[in-house]
């Protein structure tokens, strides 16, 4: 499109779309350096200061604020975090193996999976609180909450891999069968290192989702918080920019995630690059 | 043009289905049993248990259709159910009015691929600070001494802080736009990028203004974009009930909210009575959008 004065407009307006999407998130950050303990969740800064980021490590001389429980918490997200990241990665990846061949009821089938990103995270959690009281099932966050974790991932990892089959040249695998190899080697020599890129795409959904999840972990996880029920528990009683401090830490610690992702990403595909590259020569 | 779908579905039938059996089937087990255990028997139990018989302190699975007449009987019940359908009416209809015009420039007028990129990437980054954290980030946005205010203020455009921001229906409004928009903004961005250049550029040189290029081709091939972004963000704000939480000071009820307080206080029969009600909404929908545009084509 050449149509300068429209496309100037858009540009600015997408630009103010960017301050509308970043606005609340420069806010939280700049009061997040709030002095304390007095300092309240609100402008004016009274004095610039570092204390709600050492309130939430436990290194200010304790006050009448309660320190958020994230110890515990950061741990036990994490760890539910890559149980799902890595059964939710294997379902999605047999899954979608499956579906590269037709097979009657795949329009099922398909639907039933999607289902499960689809459907409400209050309501599942409600679901399985009220199946785990009838069975006499204690909720943890490594059980009931777990397993609706995986039904909320799970549908993602398996369309992110539908996505990469359907740009998969299955030419090379027959190659493989034809000279002789077994399904199985075929799969580990040749097809994974191809759809690997996809499956820790897969694997990064998976994770972020499970970590930042908390409407079907709030029903279902018993006693023990994870972290986003610890964040949700502020929501009722006073906040303070203790909680900003963390947002802008779990900002960062999702940097670092991402800048992971990224390095893994552009190794795994210069690999395949180079394979292509011998293959032609 | 049904006819030839038809034909089509029909050869596909003879050549290439097969029967759901051999490694087709060992690969699909372990994901279709988990779904039914862990996703569809929980629905199932939801529907059961609203049947059952709430006294003030237990419940017991003696059928009855006691908490369905209560919730229909309840104003506040009915009042959730309506500012349920309110709220997500209006957050579908601002997300679509907020994310559209940045879709467009970014699936079509950016036409440089990194550029592109970095443009839909920084609509995204905002996704990695928890979604709880993005809730609460607009209470010292909207509040009295908030920034909006503070900085209304300052350019002398009110005298006195504007209250209705916080703790209304407003502020739920805004806050759910911000954070749902953007998965408007990614399949509109996306379907706008299909588009053969070459299409808009014969309609150019045919003479049709832009107005005129944006309404018989622009709208109508980003349409799937639309609805898959209005499938997303419905889904995700029928079943809300943070939001409201943290930024209408109980002000709004959604029915998530009604579900949540039920829990609560250990009233199971309402809270699956709301559930159910709301899986109702919910699939009532989703079947109507998927009318429109089938997702299996999309991907």
């Amino acid at each position: 499109m050449n149509a300068t004065g429209i496309k100037f407009g858009l540009g600015t307006y997408t630009a103010l779309f960017l301050v509308f999407l970043y606005g609340p998130l420069v806010v939280l950050a700049i009061l997040s350096f709030q002095t304390g303990p007095e300092g309240g969740p609100q402008f004016p800064i009274i004095e610039w200061s570092t204390y709600w980021y050492k309130h939430l490590f436990g290194l200010t001389p304790p006050s009448r604020i309660a320190p958020l429980p994230i110890e515990q918490a950061l741990v036990r997200s994490m760890g539910l975090a890559v149980m799902t990241m890595i059964v939710s990665t294997v379902l999605g990846v047999s899954a979608a193996q499956a579906f590269r061949r037709k097979f009657k009821g795949s329009g099922f089938v398909f639907y039933l999976i999607v289902l499960g990103m689809m459907v409400p995270g209050v309501l599942v959690g409600l679901g399985m609180a009220l199946v785990a009281n009838s069975l006499g099932i204690d909720r943890h966050w490594w059980g009931t909450a777990f397993v609706l974790h995986v039904v909320y991932t799970f549908p993602f990892a398996f369309l992110v891999m539908l996505a990469i089959f359907n740009r998969f040249d299955p030419s090379v695998e027959e190659a493989a069968w034809s000279l002789g190899v077994s399904p199985a080697r075929t799969f580990r020599k040749i097809t994974f290192p191809l759809i690997f890129p996809g499956v820790l795409s897969a694997m990064l959904f998976a994770f972020t989702l499970s970590y930042d999840e908390f409407s079907r972990t709030l029903f279902a996880s018993g006693r023990d918080l994870t972290l986003p029920l610890a964040i949700y528990g502020t929501f009722s009683v006073e906040v303070h920019p203790n909680v900003f401090a963390f947002g802008v830490l779990t900002t960062l610690f999702s940097f670092a995630l991402l800048g992971t992702y990224a390095v893994l990403m552009t190794l795994s595909v210069r690999r395949a690059k180079q394979t292509a590259i011998q293959e032609e020569a | 043009m049904t006819m030839v779908a038809i034909g089509d579905e029909a050869q596909v039938e003879t050549t290439s289905k097969r029967k759901f059996s051999g490694p087709a089937f060992w690969l699909l087990a372990p994901g279709v049993i988990w779904m039914v255990l862990f996703l569809v028997l929980p629905i199932l139990m939801m529907v059961y248990v609203s049947f059952w018989t709430q006294t003030t302190f237990k419940i017991e699975p003696t059928l009855t259709l006691r908490s369905w007449i209560t919730f229909f009987s309840s104003e506040t019940y009915l009042g959730a159910l309506w500012t349920t359908v309110r709220i997500w009416l209006i957050v579908l209809f601002s997300t679509v009015l907020v994310g559209y015009p940045a879709a467009l420039f970014v699936g079509l007028f950016v036409r440089n691929k990194t550029i592109q990129t970095v443009l839909l990437v920084l609509c995204v980054i905002p996704f990695w600070t928890s979604f709880l954290i993005r809730v609460l980030a607009w209470r010292p946005m909207l509040g009295k001494e908030g920034a909006i205010n503070l900085i209304l203020m300052k350019i002398g455009v009110v005298q006195q802080p504007i209250e209705i921001l916080l703790f209304s229906e407003l502020s739920v409004i805004i806050g759910m736009t911000q954070i749902y928009c953007v998965f408007m903004v990614g399949p509109i961005a996306f379907m706008l990028g299909r588009i053969d250049p070459s299409v808009i550029e014969a309609a150019q040189d045919l003479g049709a203004s832009f107005g005129r290029i944006f309404r018989t081709i622009i709208l109508p091939l980003s349409m799937p974009g639309v609805v898959v972004g209005g499938i997303f963000v419905s889904v995700m704000v029928l079943g809300e009930f943070a939001t409201s939480a943290a930024l209408s000071g109980r002000k709004v009820n959604l029915l998530g909210n009604i579900i949540v307080t039920q829990v609560g206080s250990l009233k199971w029969a309402f809270a699956a009575v709301a559930g159910v009600v709301l899986t109702i909404l919910m699939g009532a929908v989703v079947a109507a959008l998927l009318r429109i545009v089938d997702l299996r084509k999309e991907l």
